[in-house]
C-alpha cells in the first residue's frame, strides 16, 4: 500500500498519515506543494507595479521554502523510523496534488480540511479534488487556524 | 511551467485576448438589443431602471466565464490572453490623463488628496484599533489596514512583505476585500441612480468609499460608460490616482508601526520612505500626468477634435475588453472561502468607510464639479 500526504500546517493529518501507515505497513509520502497560483490570483491587480508584484511573488516563494523545511521536519520527527519520502512540486496546489495521485501509483490520499496552504487555504482544495482522484481520499478533520 | 518567449508568446495571448473581444462586442450588442424594452409598464428597463449597460454585461460575462464555463479555473488557453486584463485596464488610466488638464487636476486634486487622506489613514487608524480588539495577529492587521485603507489587493501586495504577513493571511486577507469590492461594485451604480447624484458626487463617493482600484474604475464606468471630461470615471479615477500616490506613505506607515511592536524581533528592520517610494511608487501615476501635460499644451488635439474623439473611442474598448478580464478574475469559489478575523475586519472597516463616503457625498458634495 502506497499513502500520499498532501503537507499543510496540520499536524493532526500528519498523525493520521503516519498512523495509517504503521499500522498497514505502508510507505508514506510527503507532498508540498510551492504556491505557483499568486499571479493568477492577484490577477485583479491592475496597478501594482511588476516590481511591486515581483516582490511579493518572491516573498511568498520564499516563505513557502521555509514552510516547507519546517513541515517536512516537523513530519519526520512525528514519523520517527517510518520510511518517508518528502517532495516537493511547484505549481497550482490542487493541480499538483491531482498529478502526484496520478502519476505515483498511490492507494490513498491524506489531507487536513480545510486544507491551509498558499492560495489553496481560500479553496475548497477536497472538493476540488473529488471524482477526479484516482486513489482513495481520507479526509482529517482539523481546527480552522485562529487569525 | 511551459516557458513561452517572443512570437510563443505573442501567439498565446490570441484565444483568451479573441474571446474578451468577442464578449466586449457581443456585450455592446447585447445593450443595444435590450433597450427598446419595456418591463413591468417601465420602458427601457434594463438601462434605466437596472442601469444594466455593456460594462456591466462585460463584467458578468466575465464572471460567467470563470466560475460557470472554467469552473473555477481559466484554462491554459486563455489563461495568457486573460492575463493581459492587467495591461489593458493600466493602458486605460494612462489615457485617461488625456481627459484632463493641468488647471482642472490642481483645483479637484487638492480636493482628493485632503479628502482621500482623511480616508485613507482614517480607516488604517480604524483597522489597527479593531485588530487590537480582536486579537489579531500584527502583520495581518498591517496588511488589512493597507487593504482596507488604500486600495485593496495592490496596498495589500505592497505591504506584506514589509510586515511578514504569512501568504495563507494575505490570500485570505484578498479575498474579502475582493467579496466587499465585488458586491459595492454592483450596487453603487444603482444606488448612484436612486439617490439622483451627478457623475462628480458619484466619482467622488466611489472614488472614496470602494476598497479595491478595479472596482472603483468598473463602478464609475457602470453608472455611465462614457469616457470624457466630466464623466464619472473622470472624477473617480482621479480620486483613485490620489489614492494609489498615498500607497508608498501608507506602506512606510504601517511597516513602522509593525516593527514598532516587534523590537525583540532579532536584527529589526532598517526602513527608509526613499526606499519605500523608490520601490512602491506605482509609474503609471507618471504616465497619466503625462498624458494630462500634453494634453494641456494642446498636442492631443482640442476638445471635441478627431483626435480625442478617436482616443476616447479606444479607451472605451480598452476598458471594456478589460472589464470582461476583470470579471472573469472574480472567483465566487475563492471569495466564498474568505473567512476569519480578516473578514469580520473587512466587512466592518470596508461598510463604515463606504456609508460614510456617501454620507459625505450627500451632504457636503455639491452636483457641479469644478471642471
Amino acid at each position: 500500500m502506497r499513502v500520499l500526504l498532501a503537507l499543510d500546517e496540520s499536524t493532526q493529518a500528519m498523525d493520521e498519515a503516519v498512523r495509517l501507515c504503521r499500522e498497514r505497513g505502508a510507505a508514506l509520502t510527503a507532498l508540498f506543494v510551492l504556491d505557483g497560483n499568486w499571479s493568477d490570483y492577484t490577477g485583479h491587480d491592475w496597478l501594482s507595479g511588476s516590481t511591486v508584484r515581483g516582490a511579493y511573488i518572491e516573498y511568498a516563494g520564499q516563505e513557502d521554502i521555509k514552510d516547507s523545511e519546517r513541515l517536512a521536519a516537523e513530519l519526520r520527527a512525528r514519523a520517527g523510523d517510518l520510511p518517508l519520502e518528502v517532495k516537493l512540486a511547484n505549481g497550482v496546489v490542487r493541480e499538483e496534488i491531482l498529478k502526484e495521485a496520478e502519476t505515483g501509483g498511490y492507494d490513498l490520499l491524506v489531507m487536513a480540511h480545510p486544507f491551509w496552504r498558499g492560495t489553496a487555504t481560500v479553496r475548497d482544495t477536497a472538493r476540488d479534488l473529488l471524482g477526479k482522484l484516482p486513489c482513495s481520499l481520507l479526509l482529517v478533520k482539523t481546527p480552522p487556524h485562529d487569525i | 511551467m511551459e516557458d513561452k518567449r517572443g512570437a510563443g508568446a505573442l501567439l498565446a495571448i490570441v484565444p483568451g485576448l479573441a474571446l474578451m473581444i468577442a464578449t466586449f462586442l457581443f456585450a455592446q450588442w447585447l445593450e443595444g438589443w435590450l433597450k427598446p424594452f419595456t418591463v413591468f409598464g417601465f420602458p427601457e428597463f434594463f438601462g434605466r431602471v437596472l442601469n444594466l449597460n455593456y460594462i456591466i454585461i462585460s463584467i458578468i460575462m466575465g464572471v460567467l466565464y470563470r466560475n460557470v464555463l472554467f469552473k473555477g479555473t481559466i484554462p491554459s488557453w486563455a489563461a495568457d490572453g486573460f492575463r493581459t486584463t492587467r495591461l489593458f485596464i493600466k493602458t486605460g488610466v494612462i489615457m485617461l490623463g488625456s481627459i484632463y488638464t493641468l488647471g482642472g487636476l490642481a483645483k479637484l486634486g487638492l480636493q482628493a488628496a485632503l479628502l482621500i487622506s482623511a480616508f485613507v489613514f482614517g480607516t488604517v487608524i480604524f483597522v489597527m484599533w479593531l485588530g487590537k480588539i480582536l486579537k489579531m495577529d500584527r502583520s495581518l492587521v498591517g496588511v488589512m489596514g493597507a487593504a482596507c485603507g488604500v486600495c485593496g489587493v495592490s496596498a495589500a501586495v505592497a505591504t506584506s512583505p514589509g510586515v511578514k504577513a504569512k501568504p495563507a493571511e494575505v490570500a485570505l486577507a484578498i479575498a474579502t476585500i475582493l467579496g466587499f469590492g465585488v458586491m459595492t461594485m454592483f450596487i453603487s451604480p444603482f444606488l448612484g441612480n436612486l439617490l439622483k447624484f451627478s457623475d462628480y458626487q458619484y466619482g467622488v463617493w466611489v472614488g472614496t468609499g470602494i476598497l479595491n482600484s478595479g472596482q472603483v474604475l468598473a463602478s464609475c464606468l457602470a453608472f455611465n460608460p462614457i469616457v470624457a471630461p466630466g464623466t464619472a470615471v473622470a472624477y473617480g479615477e482621479l480620486w483613485n490616482v490620489m489614492r494609489v500616490i498615498i500607497i508608498p506613505f501608507v506602506v512606510f506607515v504601517i511597516t513602522v508601526w509593525y516593527w514598532s511592536g516587534n523590537k525583540e524581533e532579532a536584527g529589526g528592520q532598517n526602513i527608509s520612505l526613499l526606499e519605500i517610494l523608490k520601490s512602491k511608487f506605482p509609474i503609471f501615476v507618471l504616465g497619466f500626468v503625462g498624458m494630462t501635460v500634453l494634453s494641456s499644451l494642446g498636442l492631443l488635439g482640442q476638445e471635441g477634435s478627431e483626435t480625442s474623439h478617436l482616443l476616447r473611442t479606444l479607451m472605451q474598448w480598452i476598458f471594456g475588453i478589460g472589464m470582461v478580464g476583470l470579471g472573469a478574475y472574480i472567483d465566487f469559489g475563492e471569495i466564498k472561502a474568505a473567512g476569519g478575523k480578516p473578514l469580520i475586519v473587512g466587512l466592518v472597516a470596508g461598510t463604515t468607510k463606504y456609508v460614510l463616503a456617501l454620507f459625505m457625498t450627500l451632504y457636503f458634495i455639491s452636483k457641479d464639479a469644478p471642471f
